[in-house]
């Protein structure tokens, strides 16, 4: 499904360049759950962000579904990002103005689902998170477990065939950590494709393969299941 | 989708209260501002635009030239309409006007009323509309008069029939009342109450019958078919085709153009009030663009707050057009409950506009074009407001929002910065002009006028007073509230009538010296508290003292004499011989210096009496004892007076109205702009608490951090006064060349406007400064 090769991204300033990602290349079926390591400034993030094509190499090949997409423009990328991949982030990023039924709700307006449809979809989504009771609350009015279900709800409304979660449970106790894990576990086990960077090894051994990562390169890879 | 924008929209406003309060009041000021001048504009353009015909429908002034220079006059010889209507093929109707203020009586009721004296076609120019009568039949008398139907109830009464009633006008004629037309509405440029025959006004005048003597108005409508510079052309020849040896000339002034184009130079049109509705026009954009501007200073300065939402919906797969679409509809929204607010705003302060600018405007909403132009300016502001926030917010990376990186501002700050400067740089304007507006009416209002206008009453009399005034002043005087009374053919502080064509001895080409006359008694000097600073006033017998002439200061220079006193002024009827010298008073434009001033000892053409009470008798007291003696003599007359300072008053009420209205734009202007710059303060202060708190660990003062957080507004203040500084003076500068009697500009007034700008901005910045310096660190270094 993803195969990148030799991809590179720098950070400039004035006066000096920072190397994020160095010729780094990896492979990730349909249905893999991969969790990616490494300390912080590793890349991880960089390399999150431009699978979920929020942003773009400098250098290097990135193709999605055997389609060369580095090098996309803006439109292309969230044309095809609406369409095929959900995130979940550390800090929820939920919009505060909308309610929990109305955030879910808001990629399916971007991929334009007819309201009745898109009611039907959020309304089952939510009785999957277990969230159904609180869908006209305010993200302010939930605790961090209840956001971060609210914002895997989001991400997979669409059915997307790529989740990547950034430290999904960085802002969490072990309890709801847990139950994210559980909630990712599960959308893999249907077929979901899901990328995650995390600094937990607890986490991580959800996992099918673990990439860790150093200087913006792949040290290791372990396969767990 | 859009429900989406209005709902989420909604929750921002109430969600951040204070911001949308400023938001939506600074926006409201902006829209009812502009709003109230559109009102004002659209009543100035209006003027004269009731009338069928107002495409053919001229005024024929004439062109005269004095010692070389064209002088524009609507004084026109009496045959010149009549002439039109035989040579001119293209003048459809052409009439002669001359405006009379006359008493009318009707049994024990009598009112003045100013009217004119017409020719029948007067009725077919201006469509007038019969209520009683008609008008085959209006002029078919020759004592016949015609009321506007506001007349015609003062007179008879409401509901009562007028047809064929009879009223004594000026106390000793009789007119029959033919027709009543229908009141004409407000903005119009010619006025009247009744109109009649011209010929009973010119009956036995013969003079009027000749080129040369000018003294009537004249208008024409051109047939539908004629060219109007043909016809123009024709009417420019045809004084000079009529009257042997004049320059002068007439043309043709569009009734469109009376009312904003009056202003004469050299014989053109070079402006008049249109100057003032550009000006008004500009104004109500700039304030609204003042309003636009806090709109977006505030929502970039929050961009913080909104940049996760950008990313969030960018990674949902939103497109950066979406992001500007619904912040667009935002701010469109957000203009919309401005507009509501705005709508109540003037419902409340356009009683209080009116007041200021002497007009009886209505807000009018169920006017479609009044709710058109509200919308547009709505949709205007939204749109304009939006666009710059909507382009910046939508243009943040999802990568560096989500991951909590600050938002680099770069350009945006420097864009709002600049946005402040130009805020505060109209606003200084605005003050520099309030106060130089106010200064040159103090300048014009305090000078020597010559006279004294104060404790000074004029009366408007007819011909049967003249004969009882001697018994009439000796009685008045008598009363102990008054000090003298005088009579004069004119009014004190307007033109009268004046002429040309005098020789004296050692003068040369004299004859186009344009030179004022007024018909007095004896006692008219001391009334007025005239100076006559050369020989002796008139003989109280005027039939004695007939050929003496007094004559104004700059007369006498002009006539170049070192000592004036026995010389012979000639003209056609006589010679007269100047027996004493009058300091030059002004009279006309108060801001110009007047024409020179013959004045002959000849009560039987006075049309005005003046009194003068006495020093420290109350005003009520003086009316009073004035009232009983006029009603003794004159018991027909109503008793109606007017004071000659709230006259000269008058005069200034273009200017007062440029200063009212320039004081009001700077008052609101600050205003918005301190809404704008408190919003900011407060930003400011939230985006720097960390540092705040951090400084104050390490020992700040609070003086030290109010100092440090104002520093940075106050130097955009300070860039703005130098960019105003210049900008007020070249606007000012020009403003004032339109006045012959006119102020320098003095540097203290840009400083005055500089620090009052300075003190207004950091009352606004230091109360955000201060509640940051106070606030305990500790909170603001936890929450970092």
């Amino acid at each position: 499904m993803i195969q990148i090769t030799d991809l590179e991204k720098f950070y400039r300033t004035e006066e000096v360049q920072t190397i994020a990602l160095n010729k780094l290349s990896f492979e990730v079926k349909q249905g893999e759950f991969v969790a990616i390591m490494g300390p912080s400034g590793c890349g991880k993030s960089t390399l999150l962000n431009i699978l979920g094509l929020l942003d773009d190499p400098d250098g290097g090949s990135f193709k999605f579904n055997g389609e060369e997409v580095a090098g996309y423009n803006e439109r292309k990328r969230s044309d095809l990002r609406k369409h095929n991949v959900g995130f979940v982030f550390q800090s929820f990023n939920l919009i505060d103005e909308l309610t929990v039924f109305e955030n879910v709700e808001l990629p399916l307006i971007y991929t334009g689902v007819k309201p009745a449809e898109r009611k039907k979809r959020v309304e089952e989504v939510l009785e999957k998170m277990q969230i159904m009771h609180r869908r006209n609350h305010f993200p302010q009015q939930l605790s961090g477990g209840q956001q971060q279900r609210v914002a895997v709800a989001r991400a997979v409304v669409n059915n997307p065939k790529l989740i990547l979660a950034d430290e999904p449970t960085g802002n969490l106790d072990s309890t709801n950590g847990n139950e994210v894990m559980d909630l990712l576990i599960d959308l893999n086990e249907a077929g979901t494709t899901i990328i995650m960077v995390t600094h937990s090894e607890h986490d991580a051994k959800y996992s099918h393969r673990i990439i860790r990562m150093l200087d913006g390169q792949k040290v290791t890879e372990n396969i767990l299941a | 989708m859009i429900i989406n924008y209005i709902k989420i929209a909604l929750r921002s406003l109430l969600k951040n209260k204070g911001y949308s309060f400023l938001n939506i009041f600074g926006l409201a000021i902006g829209i009812t501002c502009a709003s109230l001048i559109f009102l004002w504009v659209e009543d100035e353009v209006s003027f004269n635009t009731n009338f069928p015909n107002q495409d053919q429908v001229f005024y024929v002034p004439t062109n005269q030239n004095y010692e070389g220079e064209w002088r524009t006059f609507y004084s026109t010889p009496g045959p010149l309409a009549q002439d039109m209507l035989d040579d001119i093929p293209g003048i459809e109707k052409a009439t002669r006007s001359n405006l009379q203020e006359i008493l009318f009586a009707f049994g024990d009721n009598s009112i003045t009323r100013r009217g004119r004296y017409v020719d029948e076609d007067f009725l077919d120019i201006f469509s007038l509309k019969f209520i009683e009568g008609n008008r085959e039949n209006a002029f078919a008398n020759p004592e016949a008069i015609v009321l506007t139907q506001e007349t015609s109830e003062q007179l008879f009464g409401k509901g009562e029939n007028a047809i064929g009633k009879v009223v004594k006008v000026s106390n000793k004629d009789n007119y029959l009342v033919t027709g009543v037309v229908e009141d004409l509405p407000k903005n119009v440029t010619f006025p009247f109450d009744w109109i009649a025959p011209f010929e009973r006004y010119a009956e036995g005048e013969e003079w009027m019958t000749f080129y040369g003597n000018n003294f009537s108005d004249t208008f024409v409508k051109l047939a539908s078919e004629a060219n109007f510079e043909t016809v123009d052309a024709q009417v420019r020849a045809l004084i000079r085709k009529k009257e042997e040896n004049t320059t002068d000339y007439a043309f043709l002034h569009s009734i469109k153009d009376w009312h904003l184009r009056s202003k004469f130079e050299g014989g053109e049109i070079v402006g008049g009030r249109i100057t003032y509705v550009r000006l008004f026009t500009i104004i109500a954009f700039i304030i609204l663009l003042i309003a636009c501007i806090n709109f977006m200073n505030l929502s970039t300065a929050r961009s913080e707050k909104r940049a996760n939402e950008v990313g969030v919906r960018k990674a949902m797969g939103s497109s950066r057009g979406r992001l500007i679409t619904q912040f667009i509809s935002e701010s469109l929204i957000l203009a919309f409950i401005a507009a509501l607010v705005s709508a109540l705003f003037l419902a409340v302060l356009l009683p209080q506009f009116n007041l200021i600018i002497e007009k009886d405007l209505t807000l009018g909403l169920g006017n479609p074009i009044h709710v058109l132009v509200l919308l547009t300016i709505t949709i205007i502001c939204g749109v304009f407001a939006g666009l710059y926030p909507a382009f910046y917010l939508s243009s943040f990376k999802p990568v560096q929002v989500l991951k909590g990186l600050k938002v680099t501002e770069g350009s945006a700050s420097f864009i709002r910065k600049g946005l402040v400067v130009g805020q505060f740089t109209v606003s200084i304007v605005f003050i520099i002009f309030t106060i130089l507006v106010y200064q040159q009416i103090q300048h014009a209002k305090n000078r020597d006028l010559g006279y004294d206008k104060d404790q000074l009453l004029s009366m408007r009399i007819d011909e049967d007073f003249i004969p009882k005034f001697d018994v009439i002043q000796q009685e008045l005087i008598r009363t102990g509230s008054v000090q003298n009374a005088t009579l004069c053919n004119s009014q004190l502080l307007s033109g009268g009538n004046n002429g040309s064509g005098f020789t004296w001895k050692g003068g040369t080409n004299t004859e186009d010296v344009l030179i004022s006359f007024r018909n007095v008694t004896e006692s008219f000097f001391e009334t007025t508290g005239m100076e006559i600073i050369e020989g002796r006033g008139f003989n109280k017998n005027y039939e004695i003292d007939s050929t003496s002439v007094l004559i104004s200061q700059s007369l006498a220079k002009m006539m170049g004499e070192e000592n004036p006193i026995g010389n012979i002024i000639n003209r056609g009827d006589g010679p007269l011989e100047v027996v004493g010298v009058v300091k030059d008073y002004v009279y006309g434009d108060m801001f110009d210096s007047s024409d020179p001033v013959l004045f002959m000892n000849y009560p039987p053409y006075a049309r005005y009496m003046f009194i003068k009470t006495k020093d420290g008798v109350p005003v009520d007291r003086a009316l009073s004892d004035i009232e009983a003696v006029l009603k003794t003599h004159n018991p027909a007359y109503p008793f109606e007076y007017t004071f000659v300072d709230e006259a000269f008053d008058a005069k200034f009420k273009n200017e007062q109205l440029v200063g009212e209205l320039s004081q009001i734009f700077a008052i609101l202007a600050i205003l918005i702009s301190c809404l704008g710059l408190f919003g900011l303060a407060a930003y400011t202060a939230e985006q720097r608490s960390k540092e705040i708190g951090v400084r104050k660990v390490l020992g700040a003062s609070v003086s030290g951090i109010v100092k440090l957080l104002s520093k940075d507004f106050l130097k955009l203040v300070g860039i703005s006064i130098l960019i105003s500084v210049p900008i007020a003076w070249y606007a000012t500068y020009s403003w004032l060349q339109d006045y012959a009697y006119r102020i320098e500009i003095n540097w203290i007034v840009f400083l005055v406007a500089g620090v009052l700008a300075v003190i207004i901005a950091l009352a606004t910045v230091s109360f955000q400064a201060i509640k940051a310096a106070i606030a305990n660190p500790i909170k603001s270094l936890r929450t970092e």
